[in-house]
């Protein structure tokens, strides 16, 4: 067999020496090979932003509604059901995370903040919940923060404070740290506290305490972007600029009160003592899909203590939902038939899954439709080189004079058509990376900004142009594999006698 | 019937044996009842019918004989372009009837050289890169570019190597497929109507190349050809008459050449 180096020259030297050879065959493969990255590396990013909305690796197990005469009588969902769930073997026991209970803000609250100047009031009940701290972990400053303060002994900067008088209008003030540098104005109320922009001073023991550490997701972010911002006139709030503010300590920007026991929706606190509303203050650490989708998020013990003080002992052990992440999400139907047959409970709906099964449907029928147009540029393939078999036969003929073998000359030709290939499919890929930047400057400049947005539609991951480039020498050598045998396999004679 | 008084000698084995002449060397080429034929049915054609001789080393053969007669393909199946249907061919000691392809091509890149009517040089190539082409298929050749200039030098144009066909002569074309043929040093060189397209003074300078070659070299040479100036260089030739082989009289010599003698 002839020297690997001697191949690698005449291939070289014969695929590049015909243009409109190489044009003729390769056209088709940089298309389909284009085609088949982009069709790709579009549905790649379409399902890494529906993971991000609708997280698949993990279910949310939550008690069918029930309710007799207007009373809410659903199945409770406490430790004992916890303890069930964590003992399945679809679920990791040794894992702490894997299965996680949500608690919601059960009682009426009402938020206040400053947010670029505007005094933003907002509903918080029914849009707060508590989950486990140590489930929330996408950065180290979030990791530091959201933690249940309260809950610790021995806090060096839990000091006596006096705190802020009641508004007799009952509304949720804030209390700003005093200026630095300046004199303060009479008659305002100064966080007294060190670090204000952490601590504040609680009114039921006077003490500073530090602020409640609330989450959000990017969902509310986008939300807020999307439909608040626009309609309120107010400053479109960026993702990366609230991780940043939010971790770079610059917390004084993302302060806002609550009122516990207060509410927007006159009437709905009537049952609330009024000896119990009392303020409290939180501050935005961080963002994270672990939050509730439409809402804030903190560490659990906060929400089971107000619960308990508000409501009592029962609606401080009554989780809302149990997040579960199974080992195999596979299994799936299994899990979710015994929760249904055993504890009467059942997963809530699940738009992921929908759409990833939607969106794998997709996929598929794209790369479908991409593999149809390389195997026709693989039967183009075929049909150029058996035309240039027939051109070439004088030349096949001497090269078996002079002494190539039937399978160095196969090789040659395979070897030319695998070139081809591999050109042609680097030729695709740049074609399909420039397709790809074409579409998302359109998307920048023309279409309009709504949730979840990505800057790009396309995320050309390596193994999807590795792929492209084994698809396209592949069909090309496919192609070119009969007009090979049939050059290898002239007769030498014949073919040197040609005109 | 010995009688008495009669002188008996008597020699041990050993000394018989080396009373005996040496055996001779094996031919470089030899045919036994070689056949070949093309097509099929009523459109058969027989080409070859029962051809056999022998071709010793350092010889100069001419095989001549009228279009159709046989002798190109002949050349072909010596140098294992073609397989017979029948007989036995055996070139440089190799059955190549039954040796496979890749030996087949092994000892016509190391051993044999052609040299066809057409030249067959590749126009991408240039002068040197034809002539060095062999290398190709040869597995750890050697000096190659060196080889190939010396192979130049031989057929007198050193300066030529970085020229491209399309700007040869016709003399100067077929002088690069004779260094080609010549750049492995082969013991058989086969030559189909070498000097077909030369003119003639072109033609003898191509004709007087071979003879030194084979004077001084010992190459072997085998020419197909029908033209009495090739035949008349040549030191043996073979007339060939419808696939067979025929003496080589005056009268079928004459025939061969398409002419009287």
């Amino acid at each position: 067999m002839m020297p690997a180096g001697n191949l690698a020259r005449m291939v070289m030297a014969n695929t590049l020496r015909s243009r409109r050879h190489f044009v003729l065959s390769a056209f088709g493969i940089v298309i389909g090979i284009a085609t088949f990255v982009v069709f790709l590396a579009s549905t790649e990013q379409v399902g890494a932003v529906l993971e991000k909305i609708f997280p698949v690796e993990q279910v949310s197990v939550i008690a069918p509604r029930a309710s007799l005469l207007g009373k809410d009588i659903s199945k409770k969902l406490d430790d004992a059901i916890v303890e069930k769930i964590r003992s399945r073997p679809e679920v990791d026991r040794a894992d702490p995370t894997a299965v996680v209970p949500r608690m919601s803000l059960a009682f009426p609250a009402f938020g206040r903040g400053d947010f670029e100047g505007n005094d933003l009031k907002f509903e918080v009940g029914g849009f707060a919940d508590g989950i486990n701290p140590d489930y929330v972990t996408d950065d180290d400053r979030t990791r530091e923060l959201f933690k249940d303060w309260d809950a610790m002994a021995n806090d060096p900067k839990r000091i006596a404070c006096e705190p802020p008088a009641r508004d007799p209008q009952e509304e949720v003030i804030q209390s700003p740290p005093a200026p630095k540098g300046k004199a303060s104005r009479p008659g305002v109320y100064y966080n007294p506290c060190t670090q204000p922009e952490r601590y504040y001073c609680d009114e039921v023991d006077r003490t500073c305490h530090h602020r409640v550490p609330i989450v959000m997701s990017p969902t509310m972010i986008e939300l807020y972007n999307g439909q608040f911002a626009k309609s309120h006139g107010l400053p479109i709030a960026d993702t990366d600029f609230v991780k940043f503010v939010t971790q770079r300590g610059g917390l004084s920007a993302m302060r806002f009160s609550v009122g516990l026991g207060l509410t927007t929706i006159a009437g709905t606190n009537a049952n609330i003592s009024q000896r119990k509303v009392r303020r409290v203050e939180a501050v935005l650490v961080g963002i994270s899909d672990k939050a509730m989708p439409i809402g804030m998020t903190m560490p659990i013990g906060y929400i089971q203590r107000w619960n308990r003080e508000f409501l009592g002992e029962d609606a401080a052990t009554a989780y809302s939902s149990i997040i579960v992440r199974l080992k195999d999400r596979n299994r799936i139907a299994v899990f979710s038939q015994w929760l249904q047959d055993d504890l009467d409970l059942r997963l809530e709906d699940s738009l992921g899954e929908k759409f990833a099964t939607a969106l794998f449907v997709i996929r598929l029928v794209l790369v479908l439709i991409s593999l149809v147009i390389i195997t026709i540029s693989s039967i183009n393939i075929a049909h150029n080189f058996f035309m240039q078999v027939t051109e070439r036969r004088r030349e096949l003929g001497l090269l078996r004079a002079v002494g190539a073998a039937q399978t160095d000359v196969l090789m040659v030709v395979l070897g030319e058509a695998a070139l081809i290939g591999l050109i042609g499919g680097l030729l695709g890929v740049v074609l399909g990376i420039a397709l790809a930047s074409g579409v998302d400057w359109g998307s920048a400049h023309y279409l309009p900004r709504f949730p979840y947005k990505p800057d790009s539609w396309f995320h050309f991951k390596w193994w999807i142009v590795l792929g492209g480039l084994a698809c396209s020498t592949g069909f090309s050598v496919f192609g070119g594999y009969l007009p090979a045998r049939r050059a290898s396999t002239m007769e030498p004679a014949q073919a040197l006698t040609q005109n | 019937m010995l009688e008495k008084g009669d002188v008996v000698a008597f020699a041990r084995v050993s000394d018989i044996s080396r009373s005996r002449p040496p055996a001779a060397p094996a031919p470089i080429v030899r045919l036994r009842d070689v056949t070949k034929s093309y097509g099929l049915g009523a459109a058969k054609t027989q080409v070859l019918r029962g051809v056999s001789f022998d071709i010793d080393g350092g010889e100069f053969v001419a095989l001549v004989g009228q279009s159709g007669s046989g002798k190109s393909t002949l050349l072909n199946i010596i140098g294992g372009l073609d397989q017979p249907d029948a007989g036995e061919v055996e070139v440089l000691g190799t059955d190549t009837l039954r040796s496979s392809d890749a030996r087949r091509a092994g000892i016509r890149n190391a051993s044999i050289g052609f040299v066809f009517q057409a030249f067959n040089l590749l126009d991408h190539l240039t002068v040197l890169g034809n002539v060095i082409l062999p290398a190709s298929f040869a597995p750890g050749a050697k000096q190659v570019e060196s080889r190939g200039r010396e192979a130049l030098r031989r057929v007198g144009l050193s300066d030529l190597a970085n020229r491209r066909p399309g700007e040869l002569s016709g003399g100067q074309k077929q002088r690069v497929a004779i260094a080609r043929a010549l750049f492995n040093a082969p013991a058989l060189l086969l030559c189909d109507e070498p000097t077909g397209n030369l003119d003639s003074e072109t033609g003898k300078e191509v004709i007087d190349f071979f003879r030194e070659l084979n004077a001084k070299e010992g190459v072997t040479l085998l020419i197909v050809t029908h033209e009495r100036r090739v035949s008349s260089v040549a030191k043996r030739v073979i007339a060939m008459r419808d696939g067979m082989l025929v003496e080589t009289t005056d009268e079928a010599l004459a025939a061969a050449h398409g002419g009287p003698a």
